[in-house]
């Protein structure tokens, strides 16, 4: 129908080609690439719509618009660029992460998806000192999962790559120099005692060989504010542990820092799940704190705001067309007024208020 | 108290009263003479009844009001014209009138010092004034002459007792620029004093004590040299790992295209460095809102060559 080509393009396969006209539209991303490009990342309640509506739509908004952008000029032979995504609550920093991570997908790039950096520095169980290095602890369980969805997600690079050195995990299993990058994810899931060290490997060859050229990498972290912030972990004395005592947030630390080429780096803020920030908290200094500002500088701070009247009649749309909207009211001009006065043009608001009519 | 007064129709007949009044042992003729003791105390009650309208009604707008309460006097109701009401009222009712209230006795009244009556106890005070210096007309010169202000206060309060212990605060005020300190001796003042300089107006507060201050704030103390990036007031990009950052990121952006030759002087000497540094000392001086973040933004693609 006319109303369905208002809002919505085409295919996925179209949005190298997504510019400036193609603001505020919705484009559609086909079930099956969800689940491989997908496998964690995505925000629970996107989820839950997408199983609603049997499809997944992001809407196309400006600032990804502009990160598309960066990365389609990405010089390669220059240090990786940092981008930060921050803005307040709900205002779609993660939907626009996702945007970015799947066009990279799409583009052949190897994406490395932390889909929340917050899981990794509280309510986590099972912290082992760490084998490799004696002041660090491990998190087993955290680091098998996130193996998991990363194997999921680049099948085809785990073959690919071959490790450059050699990696002897105890007494009887080593992995040689040479062997494929997925027998050290293998290794990691099987023996799950070794799967943080197996994430540090991971993320350390990567980032020794995307600057060799034969992949685009990109780094994608949720919440890039936990690896600077505190945690919430206690020593078995009670003591509280600071977020470098972790091998994960090191490692991780080491990857989103600019001395690599060959990719580009997205990070989001995030207030949301993380510990000891007051609620209002969105700008990057109050978020990052000085450390991780100073650990981030030089990058591109994108701020993500709310839906402006375009965007906003839009979603709209897709409500109606999916007939979401129920209220008799709610394709009304006062009807709509109503909801953009109530949700103040904010999407997360804007979804919620909308699950109700 | 408002008497009662009889309304006039009711005149009463002396003859017949003093007929009644002593029955038995009194001829008649002489019944009429002596009053009765019922007669007299009904006469008492007639002058009573008759009382006086109270003084409010008699005063005119215009009249002189510290003359009617020159001393700190009792509150006075019939004295004073106002309708006032006090007191919590009944149920359906209003706050009782002025008349007969004691709570409006209760409470210090400060009648007797009006404006009118102000002006004129300064006017009587008037004589024993010296004139104010004639070159002290602006807020500047007083400000220059005599820098330091030494605030008390005093209390005034009716209670139990005359004290009040916010009476013993003293607060001496001193603008930073008219003691002459240098940069260095001017921060550690600064630090010392903490919360109490107000950096809008300059002025730093010292509370209460007058005892002694010492002005040897020029000298460097051994404490001092631990002074670490944590304690700078304001962030200074020279030997900042900012700078650090984005000198390893310019020379490896040089590596890539193979122009080893800058070094890094020159380097930091290019506009889009100035820039960039502005940014960031704004940024992190002020604090983040739209403009620093979409300066520093600026800045950081140009020195990135992103478009």
């Amino acid at each position: 129908t006319m109303l369905r080509r208002m809002t919505r393009l085409l295919s996925g396969a179209r949005q190298a080609r997504h510019g400036e006209q193609h603001a505020a539209l919705h484009y559609h991303i086909p079930l099956q690439d969800l689940k491989t490009v997908f496998p964690q990342g995505l925000p629970p309640r996107f989820i839950m719509q997408v199983k609603t509506f049997n499809e997944a739509c992001l809407m196309v908004r400006k600032p990804a618009l502009e990160l598309l952008h960066y990365l389609k000029n990405t010089n390669f032979a220059h240090p990786a660029v940092r981008y930060v995504l921050y803005g307040e609550k709900g205002t779609g920093k993660t939907l626009s992460l996702c945007h970015v991570v799947h066009f990279c997908a799409k583009q052949d790039w190897l994406i490395l998806h932390i889909p929340d950096a917050h899981l990794w520095v509280k309510n986590c169980r099972g912290l082992l000192q760490s084998s490799y290095n004696k002041q660090r602890f491990d998190q087993p369980v955290e680091a098998s999962i996130w193996l998991k969805n990363f194997k999921t997600a680049n099948e085809r690079f785990l073959s690919q790559i071959k490790v450059q050195e050699k990696y002897v995990w105890n007494k009887r299993e080593s992995t040689e120099k040479g062997s494929p990058l997925g027998a050290v994810v293998e290794q990691g899931l099987t023996r799950v005692r070794n799967a943080t060290d197996a994430v540090g490997i991971v993320l350390k060859e990567l980032k020794n060989q995307s600057c060799l050229g034969a992949f685009h990498l990109l780094v994608a972290v949720d919440g890039v504010n936990a690896l600077w912030g505190r945690t919430s972990l206690k020593r078995e004395d009670k003591s509280l542990i600071a977020p470098e005592e972790l091998a994960l947030v090191c490692s991780l630390r080491k990857m989103v820092r600019n001395d690599w080429h060959g990719g580009a780096i997205v990070l989001t803020l995030s207030q949301t799940g993380s510990l000891f920030k007051p609620r209002k908290a969105y700008l990057p200094q109050e978020l990052l704190g000085k450390e991780g500002f100073d650990a981030l500088d030089p990058f591109i701070p994108i701020l993500v705001s709310n839906y402006n009247p375009k965007e906003f009649e839009s979603c709209i749309q897709y409500y109606l067309e999916n007939k979401w909207l129920q209220h008799e009211k709610a394709h009304t001009e006062e009807g709509k007024k109503e909801l953009l006065f109530l949700s103040d043009a904010n999407p997360g608001q804007l979804e919620r208020l909308c699950a109700y009519l | 108290m408002a008497a009662a007064t009889l309304p006039a129709g009711l005149v009463l007949q002396p003859g017949a009263r003093t007929l009644r009044a002593f029955c038995t042992s009194v001829t008649p003729a002489a019944r009429s003479a002596i009053p009765s003791p019922r007669e007299c105390q009904s006469r008492r009650l007639r002058a009573l009844r008759e009382a006086l309208p109270p003084r409010t009604e008699k005063m005119t707008v215009d009249q002189d009001w510290p003359s009617v309460y020159p001393v700190a006097a009792p509150f006075k109701p019939s004295a004073v014209p106002l309708p006032i009401r006090m007191g919590y009222p009944v149920k359906r009712g209003v706050p009782m009138a002025k008349e007969g209230n004691l709570e409006l006795l209760k409470i210090p009244n400060f009648l007797h010092l009006t404006p009118v009556a102000i002006k004129k106890h300064c006017e009587a005070l008037k004589d024993f004034c010296t004139e104010w210096p004639a070159a002290l007309d602006s807020d500047e010169k007083c400000e220059k002459h005599f820098p330091i202000e030494i605030d008390t206060a005093d209390y005034v309060s009716a209670g139990p007792s005359i004290r009040n212990p916010k009476a013993r605060v003293v607060t001496l005020r001193v603008k930073l620029s008219s003691l002459n300190l240098d940069d260095h001796a001017k921060k550690k003042l600064i630090k010392l004093v903490g919360e109490r300089y107000c950096k809008t107006t300059d002025v730093q507060q010292i509370g209460h004590c007058i005892s002694e201050l010492t002005f040897s704030f020029q000298k460097t103390e051994e404490w001092e040299k631990d002074k670490t990036e944590a304690d700078m007031e304001e962030y200074i990009w020279e030997n900042s790992s900012s700078e650090k950052n984005i000198l390893q990121t310019l020379l490896q952006m040089k590596a890539a295209e193979k122009n080893l030759e800058i070094n890094e002087e020159e380097l930091l000497g290019t506009k889009e460095v100035e820039d960039y540094k502005k940014s960031v000392v704004s940024l992190k001086n002020k604090g983040d809102n739209e403009n620093t973040l979409s300066q520093y933004k600026e800045s950081v693609k140009k020195l990135l060559n992103l478009m």
